[in-house]
């Protein structure tokens, strides 16, 4: 099939099929696949899922196991609920004994405690801290104003709840939750995770 | 011309302004209260910078009257140790002030957080974004017209544009 542009040079369509209306054309495609070796891919498919999906069902409680017994959580203070976060890895409550290490870092993170109050102003940064997390990456909302808003639920300037723009795992209710609550919360995500439940 | 005391500066104020400037009954705590034209906003404020000492700009900020949209300047003077009180008018439907940003430096992120909240646009300001809002963010909270909306609302209208 010839078409003529505006240029004057030709433009020529190949492969143009030529069927016929009484034919059915799958036959044919199963006799050129068979002739083009086209189903060793094919094979070669399904077997490497075989394998993957076999070595998937061995490490994975491995995984699961190191996962929830070390998750690190973004060192990162929003409001007054960052306090009673400091305090839980103080010496006091100590929830390096959990395995629970804040790191500065996203990328060495798998828990981001959203820990005080959100502004719409904060959001993006939010959002780009979450994306920064490799995956597997767990969310806790710590206090009433991550969970939903808090005292300022009305307020023009506050996300009511942080769950409008990541998804959360667990909440910790409490103006501010204490130290243990806060502790109780990354033990119950644990026991989640134990589960396969987040 | 000299730096003026505070006995002589309102008088000299409105001898020179005549009509534009009118200076208010004032509170005890700043020396006084002057209201001026906004045409004439600019001016008032350079005189005050380069003749009444008034070398700080301290505030910058505004109020909602309904009929017409407050806005307010605190000046300092170290040589008076005191605040002088500057207000003008505007309308509230697309309030349009003069910037005094050329005038004292500082006043740039005040009338900043002024538009933000209120919704004054100040003519000649070199950077007129907000501050406390995001950008894109379509209220001005601090207008009387701005209904507390349900949260749900103003989450989806905040996050969509
Ligand atoms: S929940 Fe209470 S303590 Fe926590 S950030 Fe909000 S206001 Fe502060």
């Amino acid at each position: 099939m010839n078409a003529t542009n505006t240029s004057g040079t030709a433009r020529i369509i190949t492969h143009v099929k030529e069927t016929d209306p009484m034919e059915p054309e799958v036959p044919f495609a199963e006799v050129e696949a068979v002739q083009s070796k086209e189903y060793i891919p094919v094979i070669k498919e399904t077997l490497t899922g075989m394998i993957q999906r076999g070595l998937d069902a061995a490490t994975k409680p491995v995984f699961n196991w190191a996962g929830r017994n070390s998750l690190f959580p973004l060192h990162w203070g929003l409001a007054c609920c960052a306090i009673e976060f400091a305090a839980g890895f103080g010496a006091r409550w100590d929830g390096e004994r959990f395995g629970v290490v804040p790191r500065s870092s996203p990328r060495q993170c798998d828990l981001l405690i959203v820990n005080g109050t959100v502004t719409w102003k904060l959001s993006h940064k939010l959002i780009t801290l979450w994306e920064q997390m490799p995956e597997p990456k767990w969310a806790i909302a710590m206090g009433n104003c991550a969970t939903g808003g808090g005292p300022f639920r009305t307020a023009y300037s506050v996300v009511p709840g942080v769950n409008k723009l990541i998804p959360v795992d667990v909440y910790i209710a409490g103006c501010p939750p204490r130290p243990e609550a806060m502790l109780d919360g990354i033990l119950r995500l644990e026991r989640l995770i134990r589960e396969r439940r987040a | 011309m000299t730096d003026l005391t505070l006995a002589a500066l309102l008088p000299a104020l409105e001898s020179r302004f005549g009509p534009d400037v009118k200076v208010l009954p004032s509170r005890k705590e700043v020396l006084g209260v002057v209201q001026v034209k906004v045409d004439r906003l600019v001016e008032v404020a350079r005189f005050l910078h380069d003749q009444g000492t008034f070398t700080h700009c301290a505030l910058v900020s505004g109020v909602d009257w309904i009929e017409h949209i407050e806005v307010l300047y605190h000046l300092w003077s170290d040589a008076l140790k005191g605040y002088l009180e500057i207000t003008v008018e505007t309308a509230p439907e697309d309030p349009h002030v003069p910037s005094v940003t050329s005038i004292w430096r500082g006043a740039n992120w005040h009338e900043r957080e002024t538009w933000d909240m209120l919704g004054v646009r100040f003519d000649g300001h070199p950077d007129l974004r907000r501050v406390l809002m995001p950008e894109g963010y379509r209220f001005h909270p601090l207008r009387k017209s701005f209904e507390l909306h349900e949260p749900e609302e103003l989450e989806v209208k905040a996050r969509h544009v």
